[in-house]
């Protein structure tokens, strides 16, 4: 079990350095930074002047080696848009409002879901089933940033029920939440649905045959374990997907997350930002991954000889 | 059982969601007596730092940090501000201006005196300063204190633009020397200090910056609403939202969003000055003899060409169409009425030069061996946030292009990659439509017409000769003569397609904001929200 | 209790329609309709069915309301954008677009990914290893972020957008066929076709691949929808086609801040994706469903 832990650490940790690799030469291939920084009137000294402050004037592999020394450290530089915050302290800042939101579209889409997916299951076949799956399916069929205009339009505007935009209370959470959560629930209701009938199934024929608790137990046990690991794998695509897809909620509804952070960077051309969130993303996402490789491990003993 | 009560459970739903399509539209929210006073701004640089910040940006500023001199809203000219009187030296190298006394900075951190000006100044000497004037302020070779009240600019060679420099309308602010010794960097990012009549509260990143009313103002200053916050929106509908809301009182919006605002009762301010203007540049235009960049094969490197391409926009209809009609002609880029040099028999002739002439186009054209189909080339387009015209107007002069037989196809880019080309001389392919703020005009031929400055829009022998003249001139009246020269040559040789001055537009709720009068060229366009007074 | 059997129903001859009915009743119906009208026909007869060219606006005509609003006519059925182009056209052109984007995307990714997936599960060990972490890395690139990335690199163009998405697409494929070959290598006829002597290619090609297939098209076809979603994503940030390309996601970013009056602009081309992935979504489902039940996991 640990050699299996450690291969798989190894692996992540090298999926992130790849990672900052291929953000590196990314970001920088978008083009100078300088073009962004300096006002029109700026004369080649001031070019000179501003490249040599920021290390751009360096060669590339060496101000790669001089990223990853510091980023080893922490320490991913200075913001070149929001000046005098550090890079790292940036993403840190806004992070918490990426993953409440992230939290809460979760939260939404399991509550829709759960009820949509139960219905599914029970009244598997009929016409109930179909109308479960179209609403579901409707959501994973609309383009996110246009359901948020929408939903702003119709919830914010015209009945004045929610804030348009923003962080404040619970009422800024709702909409954007339901247009990054929505979409999901689909996937976790056909997952769902699959889970209740395996344990319908197994329910009614052993229920015939239930001699004790023992066997009772046994099923449950059964049960809990096949039918967990569907759902961890589903928590962990979803931290993948909510993250990204909150670039495009995030704009709509100016919520100030890191979504949001990212797009302005990469608009200003702040590298530094740039590098910063896509690391914390794909390291959260190569953790996450971890994690349920690890848990996956643990429930089901023939993955760890693979 | 329990399955019927989950359907009727969705069922209710479904019907609830049907319902609600009926309901009418709220009507805007009702906000008698505000207090707090929201802008909702297509977004900018957010930071303390005066001195890395672009001119627009210093509209987080504009509350609370102020300069030496003042724009006036109605008249545009520069008044007394932080400084009462102000002189240059008979050969314009130095610059003395006399502070005015009881100027008390926030958070108790003392008077103002001539140290806190060197000091600012010198915020704009660190390597790091990227303010639109960093350049102007690094020809400055020393800031003498004199004494307490009077500070003199010792500048490396004459310049008449000091006092647009010193303005509200440049990017010198006056920040807190004292502040800075005990606080440092740390104290300006957290609570900076000014003198204005509103004191900076904090900021959210990515969300707003706020602003209150201080109770003494050394000018008396009493702006009628005590708290002012700047909300931050990216998106234009989002920012349409926030004021058809009531979560914001004015709103900068394109014009296309205008119209809806108006529709719901809000009203238009415009600012007492048109602000910036828009003109498509002719990229390859690069005269100097021996010019390795020069090449020849580029078409408008030929004037008819250059004619022909004006001659088929129509101006008129590109107004109404891309921008409400809200705006007035440019006849030479950069030149506004307020312009030194500006020649008012450019209006007069500019429908017979540059006038809406598809016909002479396509002759023109001919002439210089382009026959229908012949001329291809790219339209550049960009947006910035705040500015979302540019690929229209790419797209409405590839129609009208097409109409006298010219293949245009566009490209969208960002403004830095645009820029980039035009840097590096390796625009010759396209034109590019941009939107420029005013500057004064000796300011402006340096950025863009002299041939040592990164941006060679056009350059030749004649404007670098004239250019260098007017960099040596004091005399005003000689200075009116060479700019006019300039902007003759540029006039008569179609160096590019200018097309329309704007104002600053924002849009504001009648039943919030009653009268506000602001000039427009201040730094961050938007400004003087003191002056801002309450609905009756 | 006795068994039921065939012989002991009542037999009720069906008449020939309700058999026709049942037959038909096994293909997703709805769905292929939907799919039909939407997406194929448009794309393939768009310069025939297209009232108006989709580049050529006047701005005159500029945001016209739809011909049953007041200020519309039927010369533009669902009105005009901005710059006075047809949107019926230009949305007709678009699913061409969509079309062509998501197929290119789509064939050039799973080609890449089954040729990586065979690759990985045939030889396994190192070779295995290295291209299942590339597997990894592909899907932990946050895809909008390369896309915008990317885009502000090189531009907004026909080829970045395939790029980007055959990078965010190949992934998902490799690590299906892997998971496949692991399986299918195992049985016999392999070890039957190597010992008579076929080469590794030849193996792949001729015996695993055609064993897979079933699975890509599901996985395909559930992409398409995907992909289309993603294209529109990306031009609403601005990381999209190129302008005046009438792509449907284009066309919404276009009107998105004209939602209020003229939502038009926006709401057609958006009930076209809606659709169009909605009906991609059905068949993917009912494919995985009677194709192959193990690929739920897909």
């Amino acid at each position: 079990m640990q050699r299996y832990v450690a291969r798989r650490v190894l692996h992540s940790l090298l999926a992130i350095l790849a990672m900052s690799l291929i953000v590196f030469s990314l970001a920088r291939v978008t083009g100078n930074p300088l073009d962004v920084m300096l006002p029109l009137e700026a004369t080649p000294e001031d070019y000179a002047r501003v490249s040599k402050h920021w290390g751009l004037d360096q060669p590339l592999a060496t101000q790669y080696l001089i990223f990853l020394r510091k980023a080893v450290g922490g320490d991913f530089g200075y913001s070149w848009k929001w000046h005098g915050h550090s890079a790292m302290g940036l993403v840190m800042e806004r992070l918490p409002a990426t993953l409440k939101l992230a939290g809460f579209a979760l939260l939404i889409s399991v509550v829709l879901a759960l009820p949509i997916g139960v219905l599914a299951a029970v009244m598997k076949g009929t016409v109930w089933d179909s109308a479960a799956k179209i609403i579901a399916l409707l959501g994973q069929s609309l383009p996110a940033f246009w359901l948020g205009i929408v939903l702003m339009w119709v919830f914010a505007v015209h009945l004045g029920w929610f804030p348009t935009s923003g962080q404040g209370g619970l009422q800024h959470m709702i909409l954007p939440a339901i247009t990054l959560g929505w979409f999901q629930v689909a996937a976790l209701m056909r997952l769902v649905r699959s889970s209740m009938l395996e344990v319908l199934d197994s329910e009614f024929v052993k229920l015939t045959r239930i001699k004790g608790l023992s066997e009772w137990k046994v099923v449950w046990k059964h049960c809990l374990r096949n039918a967990a690991i569907a759902p961890l794998t589903f928590f962990a695509i979803i931290a993948g997907v909510l993250m990204t897809g909150a670039v495009v909620t995030e704009s709509v509804f100016s919520w100030p997350g890191t979504g949001l952070l990212v797009v302005d960077a990469v608009r200003a051309r702040d590298f530094q930002v740039v590098q910063a969130v896509v690391i914390v993303f794909a390291g959260i996402f190569i953790l996450t991954n971890l994690l349920v490789d690890i848990l996956y491990a643990y429930l089901d003993p023939r993955i760890r000889y693979q | 059982m329990r399955l019927r009560f989950v359907s009727f459970v969705i069922v209710g739903l479904a019907a609830g969601a049907l319902a609600l399509g009926t309901l009418p539209l709220a009507g805007v929210a009702q906000d008698a007596k505000t207090l707090k006073l929201v802008f909702a701004s297509a977004g900018f640089d957010e930071s303390n730092r005066f001195w890395v910040v672009s001119r627009p940006d210093h509209l987080q500023y504009d509350p609370f940090l102020e300069t030496l001199l003042e724009v006036d809203p109605k008249s545009g000219e520069y008044t007394p501000r932080l400084a009462e009187k102000w002189s240059p030296s008979a050969d314009y190298k130095q610059w003395t201006f006399h502070l005015r006394k009881g100027v008390q900075f926030h958070y108790g951190f003392g008077p103002l005196t001539a140290k806190d000006v060197v000091h600012s100044h010198s915020m704009m000497m660190r390597p790091e300063a990227t303010a639109t004037l960093a350049g102007f302020w690094r020809q400055v070779e020393r800031v003498e204190a004199v004494n307490d009240q009077q500070v003199v600019f010792h500048f490396k060679r004459p310049t008449t633009v000091m006092p647009y420099a010193a303005s509200r309308a440049g990017d010198l602010r006056i920040v807190s020397k004292a502040q800075w010794d005990k606080e440092g960097q740390e104290g300006y990012e957290k609570r900076p200090a000014g003198t204005g009549s509103y004191r900076y509260v904090g900021r959210q990143p990515g969300l707003s910056v706020s602003f209150e009313r201080i109770d003494s103002h050394w000018n008396n200053e009493k702006p009628a609403f005590k708290e002012l916050v700047f909300r931050i929106a990216r998106e234009e509908s989002t920012r349409l939202a926030l004021i058809l809301s009531g979560e914001a009182h004015i709103a900068d919006l394109p014009r296309e969003l205008q119209r809806d605002a108006l529709k719901r009762g809000m009203k238009i301010y415009s600012s007492s000055f048109p602000v910036d203007w828009m003109t498509v540049y002719l990229g390859g235009q690069y005269y100097l003899p021996g010019d390795a960049a020069f090449k020849a094969d580029v078409a408008w490197t030929k004037k008819p060409v250059r004619q022909a391409l004006n001659m088929a926009i129509n101006r008129q209809e590109l107004l109404k169409t891309v921008f409400a009609g809200k705006g007035t002609m440019t006849y030479v880029t950069g030149w506004s009425e307020q312009s030194e040099g500006y020649n008012p028999e450019w209006k007069s002739r500019f429908d017979q030069m540059y006038g809406y002439n598809p016909g002479k186009a396509k002759e023109l054209l001919k002439a210089a061996g382009y026959g229908p189909g012949q001329l291809k080339f790219k339209i550049l387009a960009f947006t910035e946030p705040g500015e979302s015209e540019g690929p229209q107007v790419a797209e409405a002069l590839n129609i009208y292009y097409k109409d006298i037989g010219v293949e245009t196809e566009i490209q969208v880019l960002d403004w830095a990659k645009v820029r980039e080309m035009f840097r590096k001389k390796a625009i010759g392919c396209c034109i590019w439509p941009n939107i420029i703020s005013w500057r004064p005009s000796e300011e402006w031929i340096r950025t863009s017409y002299y041939s040592k400055s990164p941006n060679h829009h056009y350059e030749n022998e004649f404007i670098d000769k004239h250019y260098d003249t007017l960099t040596k001139t004091v005399n005003p009246q000689e200075r009116q003569k060479i700019a006019r020269t300039i902007g003759d040559h540029l006039f008569e040789e179609f160096a590019d397609i200018p097309l329309f001055w704007f104002a600053n537009e924002v849009v504001a709720n009648p039943k919030v904001v009653g009268e506000w009068v602001y000039p427009g060229l201040a730094a961050g366009r938007s400004t003087h929200f003191h002056l801002v007074k309450p609905a009756k | 209790m006795a068994t039921v059997t065939a012989r002991s129903l009542p037999w009720y001859a069906p008449p020939r329609m309700a058999l026709a009915v049942r037959q038909l009743r096994r293909y997703p119906l709805v769905p292929l309709a939907m799919l039909t009208f939407l997406l194929v026909i448009p794309a393939v007869l768009a310069p025939q069915v297209a009232p108006h060219d989709p580049l050529k606006g006047s701005l005159a005509n500029r945001l016209k309301a739809p011909a049953w609003q007041e200020g519309g006519s039927l010369a533009y059925p669902l009105g005009t954008d901005k710059l006075g182009r047809d949107i019926l056209s230009r949305m007709i052109h678009g699913a061409r677009v969509s079309l062509v984007v998501s197929l290119v995307a789509i064939v050039v990714g799973g080609a890449l990914g089954t040729a990586m997936g065979l690759i990985s599960g045939y030889f396994g060990r190192w070779v295995d290893a290295v291209i299942m972490r590339l597997v990894d890395i592909s899907l932990s690139l946050p895809t909008i972020l390369l896309a915008l990335v990317l885009v502000a690199a090189v531009g907004p163009s026909f080829a970045t957008v395939i790029i980007v998405l055959v990078v965010l697409l190949w992934a998902r494929y490799a690590r299906l066929v892997r998971a496949e070959t692991l399986s299918i290598k195992e049985r016999d006829f392999i070890a039957r076709a190597r010992v008579a002597g076929a080469s590794h290619a030849r193996i792949m090609a001729r015996y695993i691949f055609p064993n897979v297939v079933n699975s890509l098209v599901v996985l395909a076809t559930l992409q398409v929808g995907y992909v289309i979603l993603l294209e529109s994503a990306l031009s609403f940030l601005g990381a999209g086609l190129p302008r005046p390309t009438p792509a449907w996601g284009l066309m919404i970013a276009d009107g998105r801040e004209l939602i209020v009056t003229a939502w038009w602009v926006s709401m057609f081309p958006g009930l076209a994706i809606m659709l169009t992935v909605l009906a991609l979504n059905l068949l993917g489902d009912w494919l995985r469903d009677h194709l192959d039940p193990k690929l739920r996991h897909v």
